[in-house]
C-alpha cells in the first residue's frame, strides 16, 4: 500500500475531528456573575415625566426605571441573582430577596413591573437616609446594592449642615434617574387621580429640621417663637431635576459608583463595572473548534476536487493510459 | 419546526457548502474521463449518488452542529393537584416580634420568622401549585406575580421577616391579591391566604370594592390569624354595655366582614408556632384541586447528535475512499479488443 495521498488525509482527518466534536469536550471556565439587590424609589418626584417612550409619548421616571431595569436584570450572566426592594420617606422595604436571574426571570420583570408610586407610605424623601439603611439592610445577604433615585430630596438637606456616613464602605452603584432640566411634580389626590403640579407654596423650600441656623435672627421674618428659621424662602423644589453632583457625593462617602440612568444595556454593564464579581464555574463547550476544522478540511477536499485539474503520471503504457 | 433551535442561527448560512460534494469528489479524477470506457452500471451510479449524499450530509451536519442546534425548553402543561394561591403576607412591623410580644430571641423566633419557615415548607410541598405573593403594611406590595417558578416562590417568602412597615392596611392588600388572579389559573383552584397578625377597619369604598371584586371572581379565602398574647382575638365579643365597633374589635369585625362576602371562607386563629404549622396543613389538605400547571423541560444541545451523523457519513466516505484503486497500482488486464475490463469501482 502507497502512502495515503492528501485526500484520504482531509477525510480521515475531517471523521477525526468529527468524532471528538460528538463526544463534547468540555473545559471548566470561570464567568463573573453578580448578586445585587436593587432598590426603587418611589417617592413624588419619580413621577415627573422627563423620559420619552419609543413612540414619542412623555414617560414617568418611574417608568422608565421598570422597563431599563427590568431589560438590564435580563441582560446580567446567568447565575447572577437579582433582589428588588423599594424607597421612600427614609425607610427601604425588600420585597424578595436575591433570586437567580435567568430561571426566575419572568417573576423578576414581573414584579419590577408591578412597582407603583402608590406602594409608597410617606410623602417624604430623605435619599441619604434610605440609601444608608439600604446599605445596612442589604450587607447580611452578600448582595451589592443598586440604588435607583432621582436625588431629589424633600423636605430639602439643611445647607449649614455636613452630611456624614460612619458606617462600612459598601460596593455597588448609586443610579441617577431624571433630566438636567427641572421639571414639575406631578400632584394626586386621595384617589390616586393626577390633579395638577405642586407648586412653590405646595412645598418646604429650605429645612425645618433641628434647631434654627446661627445667625437666623438677622433673617427676613424672623421671630424668635413663630418663625425661629425666618420666613419660608422662594426657590426651586417644587421642581426636580437630577441630582448629578449630590448623588456623586453620596456615592464617594459609601464607596458606591454612580451612573446615569442609560438604556438596559447600559445599566447591566454599569452594574457589571460596580458590583463585585463573584466567579462563578461554567462548563464550555470546545466542541466548536474541532467541528470547525472537520468543515475545513471538507470545504477544502471538495472544493480542491473541483479546481484542480488531474495531475498527468507517467505514461502507463503504449496506450497512452494514465493514471 | 418550532422546537429547534439555533444559538447563531448566521452560521447557517454556511449551509450552500453542502452543495460541494455534487460537483466535486474525494476520489481521484481521471485524466481521461470517458464514461465511453465503461458500460452503464446501475449499481456504480447508485454508488456514485450515494457517495454525492454522504458528502452534502456530513458538511450539512456539521454546520448544523456548528450553528448550535438545540431543543427549546418546552413548556409542558402537566394535570396536577394543588390550586391557585396568592399569599398575602402582613408585614407590619408587629410582625417582627414574638407571639408572647417580644423581641425575638434564640429560643422564642418572631412572627415573621415562623411564617416564613411554615409558609417556605408549604410552597415546597406542593409542587403543583401557582403561587403569587403580595404584601401590605401601610400600603399593598405586589412582591412577585403569580408564578410557577418555586425559586420566585421562595425569594418572596424569604424576604417576609425584614423589618416591615407601620400600619396594616387589610383592605387594599385584599384589592390587590383579588387582582392577581390572571387568566391561567383555572378559576375553580383560587385561593387566598391572608396571614396577619391584627387586622384594621377597612374603608368603606375599599369594602364595596372587595364585594365586588369577590362576586366578579369568586376565590376561597383562608385568614390565618397570628394572635399575639394579650392582643384581642378573632372571637373576643365586647363585654355587654361596651361599643362594639370596628375601631375596637378590629379583627372580630374582620371576621365578619370577610364572612359577608359570601366566598368560602375559614378563619383560623394560631397562638404558637405548633398552631400555625397545623393551620398550614390543614390549608395545604383543603386546597387539593385538580389543576393545569406548567413543567418546563429544560433545552437540550443536539450539536453532538449532528455531529455523530456527520462522523457515520464521514466514516462511510472514507471507507469508500479507502477501497479507492488508482489504475496504475493494480494494472488492468486489458481485453484483447483493447478496451478496458468494466470493474466494480467506486466512482
Amino acid at each position: 500500500m502507497k502512502r495515503p495521498d492528501l485526500r484520504t488525509l482531509a477525510l480521515g482527518g475531517a471523521l477525526a475531528l468529527a468524532v471528538v466534536a460528538a463526544l463534547q469536550p468540555e473545559a471548566q471556565a470561570e464567568r463573573p456573575t453578580y448578586d445585587v439587590i436593587a432598590y426603587v424609589d418611589i417617592t413624588g418626584s419619580m413621577s415627573a415625566r422627563d423620559y420619552v417612550t419609543a413612540d414619542g409619548k412623555p414617560q414617568s421616571r418611574l417608568e422608565a426605571v421598570k422597563q431599563r431595569l427590568a431589560a438590564a436584570a435580563g441582560r446580567l450572566p446567568c447565575g447572577s441573582r437579582f433582589g428588588l426592594g423599594v424607597f421612600t420617606e427614609r425607610r427601604i422595604f425588600l420585597l424578595f430577596e436575591p433570586m437567580e436571574t435567568c430561571r426566575n426571570y419572568v417573576a423578576i420583570s414581573g414584579a419590577i413591573k408591578g412597582l407603583d408610586w402608590r406602594m409608597g407610605w410617606e410623602g417624604d424623601s430623605r435619599i441619604s437616609a434610605g440609601l444608608f439603611r439600604a446599605i445596612d439592610a442589604t450587607r447580611p445577604t452578600g448582595a451589592d446594592v443598586v440604588f435607583l433615585t432621582d436625588g431629589q430630596e424633600a423636605p430639602p438637606l439643611r445647607t449649614d449642615m455636613e452630611q456624614t456616613y460612619d458606617g462600612e464602605q459598601a460596593r455597588g452603584l448609586i443610579v441617577g434617574v431624571g433630566g438636567t432640566d427641572l421639571v414639575p411634580i406631578p400632584k394626586f389626590n386621595d384617589f390616586g387621580r393626577e390633579i395638577g403640579f405642586y407648586s412653590m407654596e405646595d412645598v418646604p423650600q429650605a429645612s425645618r429640621l433641628g434647631g434654627p441656623p446661627k445667625g437666623a435672627e438677622n433673617l427676613p421674618g424672623y421671630n424668635a417663637r413663630n418663625a425661629p428659621f425666618g420666613e419660608m424662602p422662594a426657590g426651586e423644589e417644587h421642581l426636580t431635576s437630577v441630582k448629578e453632583p449630590y448623588l456623586r457625593q453620596l456615592g464617594q462617602m459609601t464607596g458606591l459608583g454612580y451612573a446615569r440612568l442609560g438604556t438596559g444595556d447600559e445599566l447591566a454593564a454599569a452594574i457589571e463595572a460596580n458590583a463585585r464579581p463573584h466567579p462563578h464555574a461554567v462548563p464550555i463547550d470546545l466542541s466548536p473548534a474541532p467541528a470547525a476544522a472537520a468543515l475545513l478540511a471538507l470545504a477544502a477536499l471538495y472544493g480542491t476536487s473541483l479546481v484542480a485539474r488531474p495531475r498527468r503520471r507517467r505514461p502507463l503504457n503504449a496506450q497512452g493510459v494514465s493514471s | 419546526m418550532t422546537w429547534i433551535g439555533f444559538d447563531h442561527p448566521w452560521v447557517l448560512l454556511l449551509l450552500p457548502l453542502a452543495l460541494l460534494p455534487l460537483a466535486g469528489s474525494p476520489l481521484r479524477a481521471s485524466a481521461t474521463p470517458s464514461e465511453a470506457l465503461a458500460p452503464r452500471d446501475p449499481l456504480s451510479s447508485a454508488i456514485s449518488a450515494t457517495l454525492k449524499t454522504l458528502g452534502v450530509l456530513a458538511i450539512a451536519f456539521i454546520v448544523l452542529g456548528l450553528a448550535g442546534a438545540h431543543r427549546r425548553d418546552q413548556q409542558v402543561e402537566r394535570r396536577g393537584v394543588g390550586a391557585n394561591i396568592v399569599l398575602l403576607i402582613d408585614r407590619s412591623s408587629s410582625m417582627d416580634s414574638t407571639f408572647a410580644n417580644r423581641s425575638p430571641t434564640g429560643a422564642e423566633e418572631s412572627k415573621s420568622a415562623a411564617a416564613r419557615r411554615l409558609l417556605t415548607d408549604f410552597a415546597t410541598r406542593r409542587p403543583a401549585d401557582r403561587v403569587a405573593v403580595a404584601a401590605f403594611s401601610t400600603a399593598p406590595m405586589l412582591v412577585s406575580p403569580m408564578t410557577d417558578r418555586h425559586d420566585a416562590v421562595r425569594a418572596a417568602i424569604a424576604a417576609i421577616d425584614r423589618p416591615g412597615l407601620a400600619h396594616t392596611d387589610v383592605g387594599r392588600g385584599l384589592s390587590l391579591a383579588f387582582s392577581l388572579f390572571d387568566d391561567e389559573s383555572t378559576e375553580t383552584s383560587r385561593a387566598i391566604v391572608m396571614v396577619s397578625d391584627g387586622a384594621a377597619v377597612i374603608d368603606r369604598r375599599v369594602q364595596d370594592a372587595l364585594r365586588d371584586a369577590s362576586r366578579r371572581n369568586p376565590v376561597r379565602l383562608y385568614w390565618l390569624f397570628l394572635r399575639t398574647q394579650g392582643a384581642r382575638g378573632i372571637y373576643d365579643k365586647p363585654p355587654p354595655g361596651e361599643p362594639d365597633s370596628p375601631q375596637t374589635y378590629p379583627e372580630r369585625h374582620l371576621d365578619i366582614f370577610l364572612k359577608s362576602l359570601g366566598l368560602p371562607y375559614r378563619a383560623f386563629e394560631a397562638n404558637s408556632a405548633q398552631e400555625v404549622s397545623a393551620a398550614i396543613k390543614e390549608i395545604d389538605q383543603l386546597e387539593q384541586r385538580p389543576t393545569t400547571y406548567v413543567e418546563t423541560i429544560p433545552r437540550q444541545d443536539l450539536d453532538w447528535v449532528f455531529y455523530a451523523f456527520a462522523s457515520v457519513a464521514l466514516l462511510l466516505l472514507l471507507g469508500a475512499k479507502l477501497t479507492e484503486r488508482r489504475l496504475d497500482e493494480t494494472p488492468v488486464p486489458l481485453r484483447r479488443d483493447g478496451a478496458l475490463q468494466p470493474r466494480r469501482a467506486a466512482s
